[in-house]
């Protein structure tokens, strides 16, 4: 939406020259290795129009050691001359002077292109790049009486004309800075006067304008948003956000930043990218389920645009469900949720879609040794693009060959999902935005029983811009997640089992900007879930398995929020907002009756209550609320705090502690009420070394209510009446967060420290069980310790290694620790509940990446990404259990990559 | 059900080149183990036992350690005191008719000076089992108990003992004799084709008659044996025990069940602690495993034919290969000494030739000796 108002705004203020002044550019490629700069220039006037002028004693000592893709020479030239005494200027006639100590003026007087700026209402700056950086734009009118003037404007790519986000525009005298917004606009108070404005897109290169400040004015700019790398993704909350921007607890990461993460089998992994980031951890290697700031792995929602994926993993957790070419970026909010998401306790992990090119049809794949992946994407016709992709793995062979060391066969496991993204542009006013997703596993450890599942989800969504302060989105859609077991080892007891969940969602959002301080937010969020909770149903015609099935459950999500972000001054920024939520649990239900006050056991049953289709069975509601308020130090740093209250409806049964594809979802019900929990959380945030060094702290605290505990033995699966297995308990959670992200120079990277702890306790008032004689016991996943070391190291633009490091304390389990005989058996004593810790977790990874040549005219460009996962071999325990041996129960513990695991994949776009 | 079973898991952790290896927790011993404490008192006269013993070390062999020398004694709210007598390996007789309208505590002072005390029992009279039967279905045979519960005794505990007759695949009437170098045939006391096997079961059957109409119990599933299980192989017999206990004690059988039914996978349901009604005396917070009641239990013991069952053909696949030889082995011929002097090849057929026997076909012992199994005493309780 930002983007398209954007392009509007663009056309309004800018003349047509710029595009084929662009367009005519000549762009330079190639590779150069150290060579001598006369080379360099006489290898781009072999290909290009250039000609330069230079003293060939003065330039002897200058030698280019450069990768370029399509670069400007400006570019290039800016990079080579970068900290010399060298001047270079452009002439008309694509001649380049280049001259030492004095720059040779060779543009035009301020007045010559008066036709270009419209002074007081809009210059342009998006014009040829080597004349807009040397020229010097006249911006308002002046008048003796201003001192300082506003300059707004906004800022695209020139490469595609997109709006960019987050890009920040200073001057280096003062400091004076802003971030443009949302939609590419920013504002910046100046001293009336001679300015050389410098604009930054995060992650890429410095542009700069000159201007003649005397008045407010406007000057839009194309940038170039990248110069020397493939890198494709816009990075849209960077560090100066970071201190700015009201909410804390939110984090991005792009995907090229988690392409030089080392993978597991060579699949870049969208999920677990955000493992780096602190606050995040996982209780077991290959489960996507991830924990947030001490929340179960349920009360994250991943939502891929609008639709809400309800198990984000392929095979077992080896592979997170979205293809990471499908994926512009991935944006975290531990904290700071605004109100506009809702429905899960702990994060919002929202998975931005991208939206193919326009320019033309191009695509981009991979082929590794476990999977591939193809994508196609550009136009359709002029005001549609799409992106298509598709993931498939062969991995069958793997199995077959591990099976050789192995005691079973038949072992098969395969997965594929396709995801398309078409957006369609109406008008500028309009755009409308679709987005699908398939995917399908299917895995099988004997021959007789195979597991699958399946997610779809498929939204539509609808932009319109009202004028420059409203804007709104309209859109539907619809998630499934469907689970199948299908059992064949014998006629007689063939089954099918199933479980699956439906969702329908209508949201609207309004978006107004009410003056420069405020922006606000509002909207309805409905959200209809139908949920069968399980099936049974005989398989074959011989089967006599008997077909049970449990109650279908069905509730209606109502929300409702407003939010309204309020720039006072310069040093306070607050947020606020509010969400109420209501659900209504319908009927038709069967439901046990039991006596009031007591708790809700098998023996307690009187009786059994059955509800119409449509009744109305149980209603609750209540506010969240979120706030959240920057205050500035300075310009380098900021003090954030902020306050979050969240609902969760639906709650997944999961009687282990990591997600298991046999885990189900349950609707709140009149036995079980929904997950309510508040956060306070304050964070200090500091960009050093001209912000290449990024430091944050968080401290928080969160409570939670109505969480779900299980009664020792708990059955989940077809059960009928879970809220006798269940126990109420309240939760809560602490901790300090430190990170540390260097993201600019060769060496870059970043280090996350977390101290927290997560702890339950069964609810005073259940009286069916206390765990733990109703004392704190930690959580599943209460791991105190973790720290992160990501380290990437560019050895040339061509060539870079990456290094990673983790570490966390051992997860909590419960174990066996001594046996008794009673009642004529043996029996084990088992310790309080998670009282003791697998052993700590500990894995360093290695990979490189290595970039094909970057000649604009071959077939594709590709690159290599190879390493080792876990170099250490070290065995990382995933599980513990113990069997029987010789009369004597033996305990094992289980790793998955007990060893180095080495891989290697094939990128390559065309 | 089969999808229960979620050890599908570990397989898939053994695929990716998953490695398995020895986990040794370092499990602060609870000093000598935890004292556990088992018993149902019967408080009309008839023997009945108290076992006292320690939770043994989770990877060692031996998982009973008896607690020798305890001083234990019932004690009744009027101070009345019945003491229990030692008997062998940590059991303690009680035979003692005491007043069932009274409440006790149990009182157990250990050699180490530990005095461990009971919350008041009060016995209760356990109903009898109005009907025991089996009901023969597709699946399978169930056995079944109804009974009905009153005022006092309302929740119930169910245990049983299995015990059935056991036959080998190939049965033979022979012996052959080391000493005299003869094959002769075999003594009632030397016969190996009719073994009995006993099982004590590890279920425990809990239910309240409180949930039913008039608190009877009907039909309440003891055990279920399986189409064609080896049980029913010829003639099985069941001893059902029924206990009548508090309320209270629902919970500390139920978990002591829940506990049973897993060994603590990933995905198995999450254990948790058992304790029960006895108490360390000064250290209230020490965990006592065990829950001592007081009463009256009644057994009943019921008998299945598998001719009652049919068809009901039970086989072992291990013993599929089992069968006579085709080639007989003469008397005095090399083979005779050297097969049958082992012992592991056993005289199964003769071979005639008119009247005499020259030549026996052969078996091997695991195929024919049912001892290898099972006991081969019938025992005192079985009828034919």
């Amino acid at each position: 939406m930002k983007i398209h108002l954007l392009t509007f705004l663009f056309f309004i203020s800018f003349s047509a020259v710029s595009f084929s002044q662009n367009q005519d550019q000549p762009k330079i490629n190639g590779f150069f290795p150290g060579i001598s700069l006369e080379r360099f220039f006489e290898q781009v006037e072999e290909n290009t129009p250039y000609r330069f002028y230079y003293k060939k004693q003065e330039i002897s000592s200058v030698t280019v050691n450069l990768q370029a893709s399509d670069s400007k020479l400006s570019d290039l030239l800016d990079a080579v001359f970068q900290g010399t005494d060298f001047h270079y200027s452009v002439g008309a006639d694509n001649s380049v002077f280049i001259s030492k100590g004095k720059k040779l003026q060779v543009s035009l007087s301020d007045d010559f292109f008066s036709n270009v700026e419209n002074a007081g209402s809009g210059s342009s700056g998006q014009v040829d790049d080597a004349f807009v950086r040397n020229n010097r734009f006249i911006i308002g009118q002046s008048s003796p009486d201003k001192k300082t003037a506003i300059l707004s404007g906004t800022i695209s790519s020139l490469e595609n004309q997109e709006i960019i986000t987050g890009a920040i525009v200073f001057e280096k005298i003062d400091f004076t800075r802003t971030i443009s917004d949302r939609e590419g606009k920013f504002s910046i108070e100046l001293p009336v006067g001679r300015h050389t404005i410098y604009i930054q897109n995060l992650g890429g290169y410095i542009e700069q304008r000159l201007i003649d400040l005397r008045g407010d004015g406007v000057l839009d700019m194309a940038i170039g948003e990248s110069i020397y790398s493939l890198s494709e993704v816009v990075v849209n909350s960077g560090s100066i956000n970071q201190i700015s921007r009201p909410e804390m607890g939110v984090q991005t990461l792009t995907v090229s930043e988690m392409k030089k993460l080392p993978a597991i089998l060579g699949e870049v992994d969208v999920l677990k990218g955000i493992l780096v980031l602190p606050g995040v951890n996982t209780v077991g290697e290959a489960s996507v389920g991830f924990n947030v700031r001490g929340g179960a792995s349920d009360q994250n929602l991943v939502l891929f645009e609008n639709s809400t994926l309800f198990n984000p993993s392929h095979l077992f957790g080896f592979f997170s469900a979205i293809n990471a070419d499908m994926i512009e970026s991935v944006e975290l909010m531990k904290a700071g949720i605004p109100a506009n998401y809702g429905g899960r306790l702990s994060s919002v992990l929202q998975m931005k879609p991208k939206f193919g090119r326009t320019d033309k049809i191009g695509g981009s794949g991979g082929i590794g040794l476990l999977t591939s992946r193809l994508s196609l994407e550009g136009p359709i016709g002029e005001k549609t693009t799409f992106i298509a992709g598709g993931r498939t793995t062969y991995s069958d062979w793997v199995l077959d060959y591990l099976e050789d060391n192995a005691d079973f066969n038949a072992s098969r496991a395969s997965f594929y999902d396709l995801n398309l993204n078409v957006r369609h542009m109406f008008s500028e006013k309009d755009i409308l935005e679709f987005t699908g997703y398939y995917s399908q596993d299917q895995f099988q450890f004997d021959p007789d029983t195979v597991y699958s599942y399946q997610n779809q989800n498929y939204a539509l969504k609808w932009t319109h811009y009202f004028n420059d302060q409203l804007e709104a989105s309209f859109s539907a859609g619809k998630d499934k997640y469907d689970f199948q077991i299908k059992g064949e080892d014998n006629p007689l007891n063939s089954y099918e089992f199933g479980f699956g969940l439906d969702q329908n969602f209508v949201k609207a959002e309004f978006r107004q900007e009410k003056g420069f301080q405020h922006v606000i937010r509002y909207g309805v969020h409905l959200n209809h879930i139908t949920l069968n909770p399980g099936l049974i149903t005989p398989y074959g015609a011989e089967s006599i398995v008997i077909r049970d099935e449990v109650e279908q459950e069905s509730a209606l999500e109502t929300s409702i929020f407003i939010s309204d972000e309020f720039e006072i001054n310069d040093k306070w920024f607050v947020s606020g907002g509010i969400r109420y939520n209501l659900y209504n649990y319908f009927g038709p239900q069967t439901t046990f009756v039991y006596p009031e006050g007591q708790p809700t056991t098998n023996e307690n049953v009187i009786g059994e209550k059955t509800s119409r289709e449509g009744e109305i069975i149980k209603t609750y509601y209540g506010p969240e609320f979120r706030f959240s308020g920057r205050y500035s130090l300075n310009n380098q740093s900021s003090i954030k705090a902020g306050v979050n209250s969240m609902r969760q409806n639906m709650h997944l049964l999961s009687n282990s502690s990591v997600i298991s594809p046999t885990d189900t979802w349950k609707l709140s019900d009149e036995f079980i009420a929904p997950q309510t929990g508040i956060q306070y959380s304050l964070g200090y945030f500091r960009n050093m070394a001209q912000n290449q060094l990024e430091f944050s702290t968080e401290v928080y605290y969160r409570s939670m209510r109505n969480l779900l505990d299980y009664r020792s033995g708990a059955t989940i699966i077809l059960n009928d009446d879970v809220e006798q297995d269940v126990l109420n308990t309240n939760g809560k959670a602490y901790g300090v967060e430190f990170f540390l992200k260097k993201s600019a120079g060769r060496l870059n990277g970043s280090v996350s420290y977390t101290y927290a702890r997560s702890l339950y306790q069964t609810n005073s008032s259940e009286q069916k069980e206390q765990i733990n004689g109703g004392t704190e016991y930690p959580s599943n996943f209460d791991q105190p310790h973790h720290a992160v070391l990501v380290m990437n190291y560019e050895v040339s633009k061509r060539f870079n290694a990456t290094f990673s490091g983790n570490y966390s304390t051992g997860r909590p389990i419960t174990l066996p620790v001594s046996k008794f005989v009673y009642a004529g058996s043996e029996r084990v004593y088992y310790s309080d509940r998670n009282e003791q810790r697998v052993p700590d977790y500990f894995r360093l990874d290695f990979s490189i990446n290595l970039e094909g040549n970057h000649k604009v005219n071959k077939l594709a460009h590709s690159s290599w990404s190879m390493g080792v996962y876990n170099v250490l071999g070290r065995s990382n325990p995933y599980s513990i259990y113990y069997t029987p041996e010789d009369g004597a129960l033996r305990g094992y513990q289980l790793s998955i990559f007990a060893e180095p695991i080495p891989f290697v994949t094939y990128n390559f776009r065309f | 059900m089969r999808f229960k079973d979620l050890q599908f898991l570990l397989v898939l952790i053994f695929l990716f080149t998953g490695c398995r290896e020895p986990f040794e927790p370092e499990i602060e011993n609870v000093q000598g183990g935890v004292l556990v404490v088992e018993g149902y008192l019967e408080s009309n006269g008839l023997e009945s036992v108290l076992s006292i013993s320690r939770t043994a070390p989770i990877s060692g062999v031996e998982s009973f350690i008896p607690e020798l020398g305890a001083l234990v004694s019932l004690i009744s709210d009027s101070g009345q005191l019945f003491k229990l007598t030692e008997l062998k390996d940590g059991e303690y007789l009680f035979q003692q008719d005491i007043p069932e309208n009274q409440s006790y505590r149990l009182e157990i002072l250990l050699r180490n000076g530990e005095k461990y005390y009971s919350d008041p029992i009060t016995p209760i009279i356990t109903p009898e089992i109005l009907d025991a039967g089996y009901i023969r279905d597709e699946e399978g045979v169930e056995v079944y108990v109804n009974t009905q519960g009153n005022e006092v005794a309302d929740d119930f505990l169910w245990t049983y003992e299995e015990t059935w007759i056991f036959r080998p695949v190939i049965r033979t009437p022979y012996i052959y004799r080391n000493d005299t170098k003869e094959v002769e045939l075999r003594k009632e006391e030397e016969q190996i084709d009719l073994c009995y096997k006993s099982e004590t079961n590890p279920d425990l059957l809990l239910e309240t008659s409180s949930r039913f109409e008039d608190q009877v119990v009907f039909r309440q599933t003891i055990t279920e044996i399986p189409q064609d299980d080896e049980r029913l192989m010829e003639r099985y017999s069941i001893l059902i025990s029924q206990k009548s206990i508090p309320q209270e004690a629902v919970e500390f059988w139920e978990t002591l069940k829940r506990n049973t039914d897993d060994i603590g996978s990933i995905f198995s349901p999450l254990p948790s602690v058992i304790s029960g009604n006895l108490h360390l005396e000064g250290d209230e917070d020490q965990p006592v495993v065990g829950y001592i009641s007081l009463g009256v239990i009644k057994q009943t013991r019921i008998y299945i034919n598998q001719k009652d069952v049919l068809p009901w053909a039970f086989n072992d696949p291990e013993f599929d290969d089992c069968s006579i030889s085709i080639e007989p082995i003469y008397i005095g011929s090399p083979q005779y000494f050297s097969d049958f002097g082992t012992g592991a090849v056993l005289p199964a057929r003769e071979l005639m030739e008119g009247t005499t026997i020259v030549a026996y076909y052969s078996s091997t012992r695991r195929c024919s000796d049912c001892t290898l199994y099972a006991n081969r005493g019938k025992p005192d309780f079985w009828e034919d």
